[in-house]
């Protein structure tokens, strides 16, 4: 992958924060000395992203997500290593580089509150220098993609979240960037909201070829989108590779549901199949390895006979997964 | 960068536009300042036999005026609303275009003026004939106005964009800004003319700033200083100006690798 557009190495950015306990002393002694703390937002994480790719950024608060799509976007300087976006390095904010790419942060707003969105384009345009022809085709597109006919004309207040977050996504790919940063997109919007931006996500990133770094709390976000996944924890890069895989590298087990027609799984003894985690009425889930998952199988349709119902075997949810990986904190794995 | 500025200020007169009566408002507030100060003046000049130095009562209905006007034309507010950016992470959209965000507030300064500049007019020349103002201003006087005026609203909007961007080290740039406008007060030529203070103090108010933003234009609109004077005084001007405009340059460079995005 010599043609990374993304191309981050050993980046780093420590924050220094200043700490006092409470009470009256603590705070008269931090008049005179305050006690700092360097904290590692991003403790030296490496990775590159091909031309086009969609890439979950994933980690829990504090991993270092955002820390490091600010790094990228130019809004932050690292404190040690490098990266280079589209051949640039962020933060130069050299204006060729930011008329090429965005940085869209589901609880942040950008768009003027007291004027129309449409008007709010119109500055867009000049700020970006995008012609008249190229502006309105862009624009069309978008109000399409999003369905924004009837929103691009009311002021930006009287709009709904949702609807303010699609108004958002416009404005921020309003100039056509070749890399788009998302952070947290769809957060705090409803189920069919959460839909549509997603849908919005793959068809731009399908139309335009636009490489897509994104992260987000919600797994269904990232199964949707992204192929690959990048999983950071506490600034430190744990995982990097397809999402298909994440579930075999970070939980080397298989979930295993019987269903029995006599309803009696709660008194038929299964625990020498694999550990037992949860009984309901009728049906039964196991945990076991991997690699025995299909033989345990065979003797669970074999030992069970008729009175099985329905059997499946699947990988864990992925919501397990990522916080057996945040909880166990594995070394580095990288596929 | 023109078809840029258009933009920006149909845009921004169209949000102004929301807030009319909150902008007379600020306007009338900043008339009110000058007036008390015009009246207090007044009422010691009529104690004093009329006349406090070279002023007599309508020379400092003139000036007070002429000081209205200049304050209008020179107000900047971006020490307040820069801190509240960095504060709500509000900056960062605005870092992450192809345009530097001082842009965006010289149109709502623009803007702000421009809504404001008639109402004011009209108040003033109501405290005009109320106080049977005497202007001394002659054609040069008037000429020599615009570019003073011009280099006072700029001085105004660099060093207030030098204190807002203290806000990169300190989310309370508040504390600062408003020492800054205290010390104004004394020595811009707002609670007294320049020409009144006492000696030492005069002395110290030519060095500083602020005399250069307020009281060196409105002096000249009224005229009420020489020609010579005026342009010695312009001169001063322009040495602020570029102090103030590298200062910001410096400042707002190694603030930019500060920032650390508080909260965006």
């Amino acid at each position: 992958m010599t043609d990374a557009v993304v191309d981050v190495r050993e980046l780093r950015k420590t924050f220094r924060v200043t700490e006092r306990e409470e009470g009256l002393a603590a705070t008269l002694r931090s008049f005179v000395k305050r006690h700092r703390k360097d904290v590692n937002a991003v403790a030296g994480i490496t990775f590159r992203i091909g031309p086009g790719e969609v890439v979950g950024f994933l980690g829990p608060n504090g991993a270092g997500k955002t820390t490091t799509l600010k790094m990228l976007s130019g809004l932050l300087h690292p404190s040690a290593g490098e990266a280079s976006v589209l051949g640039y390095v962020p933060w130069r904010r050299e204006n060729a580089y930011l008329g090429r790419m965005t940085l869209l942060m589901g609880n942040r707003t950008q768009l003027v509150w007291d004027i129309p969105a449409a008007d709010s384009f119109r500055v867009l345009q000049e700020i970006y220098r995008i012609p008249e022809g190229q502006f309105r085709s862009t624009v069309n597109e978008l109000t399409e993609l999003l369905e924004l006919q009837e929103l691009v004309h009311k002021p930006v207040r009287n709009l709904s979240l949702g609807e303010r977050m699609k108004v958002e996504f416009a404005a921020g790919l309003i100039h056509s960037p070749s890399v788009a940063f998302l952070d947290e997109p769809t957060i705090g919007l409803d189920i069919s909201m959460q839909v549509r931006i997603r849908r919005f996500v793959a068809e731009y990133n399908r139309r335009t070829g636009a490489t897509v770094l994104l992260t987000s709390h919600y797994m269904d976000d990232v199964v949707a989108l992204c192929k690959r996944v990048i999983v950071i924890h506490r600034g430190r890069l744990l995982y990097d590779g397809p999402l298909a895989d994440l579930a075999e590298r970070m939980a080397p087990y298989k979930i295993i549901t019987a269903t029995l027609h006599d309803g009696a799984a709660s008194s038929t003894d299964l625990d020498a199949y694999g550990t037992v985690v949860s009984r309901e009425e009728g049906r039964v889930t196991l945990r076991v390895d991997r690699q025995v998952a299909p033989e345990r199988t065979g003797r669970l349709v074999n030992d069970l006979g008729s009175r099985l119902a329905d059997i499946s075997v699947e990988d864990p949810p992925i919501e397990e997964v990522i916080d057996r990986v945040f909880t166990s904190e594995q070394t580095t794995v990288s596929a | 960068m023109i078809r840029t500025y258009r933009a920006l200020l149909v845009a921004q007169i169209q949000a102004a536009s929301q807030y009319r009566v909150q902008s007379i408002l600020w306007m009338l507030f900043s008339v009110i300042r000058p007036v008390i100060f015009l009246a207090a003046w007044v009422a010691v000049a009529n104690s004093q036999g009329g006349q406090i130095g070279a002023y007599d009562v309508r020379d400092f209905a003139a000036y007070y005026i002429c000081l209205s006007l200049v304050s209008n034309l020179t107000m900047s507010w971006n020490a307040y609303d820069f801190e509240f950016e960095v504060r709500m992470g509000r900056l960062s959209p605005k870092l992450l275009r192809p345009l530097h965000p001082i842009h965006y507030s010289v149109v709502e300064n623009l803007v702000w003026k421009l809504t404001t500049i008639i109402p004011l007019a009209i108040v003033l020349v109501f405290v005009a004939i109320t106080f049977d103002a005497r202007f001394r201003t002659t054609p040069m006087h008037l000429l020599l106005f615009v570019p003073s005026v011009l280099l006072a609203a700029a001085l105004a909007f660099l060093s207030g964009w030098v204190l807002a961007t203290l806000a990169f080290w300190t989310t309370r740039v508040h504390a600062v800004s408003t020492f800054w406008d205290r010390a104004a007060f004394i020595f811009a030529g707002q609670i007294a003319p320049l020409a009144l203070l006492p000696g030492p103090l005069q002395t110290i108010a030519l060095a500083l700033p602020f005399g250069y933003i307020l009281g060196v234009p409105a002096e000249i609109l009224r005229g009420g200083v020489t020609i010579p004077t005026a342009l010695q005084l312009m001169a001063g001007q322009v040495v602020w100006v570029v102090i103030f405009y590298f200062a910001f340059q410096r400042v707002w460079r190694v603030g930019v690798r500060q920032y650390s995005a508080v909260g965006a």
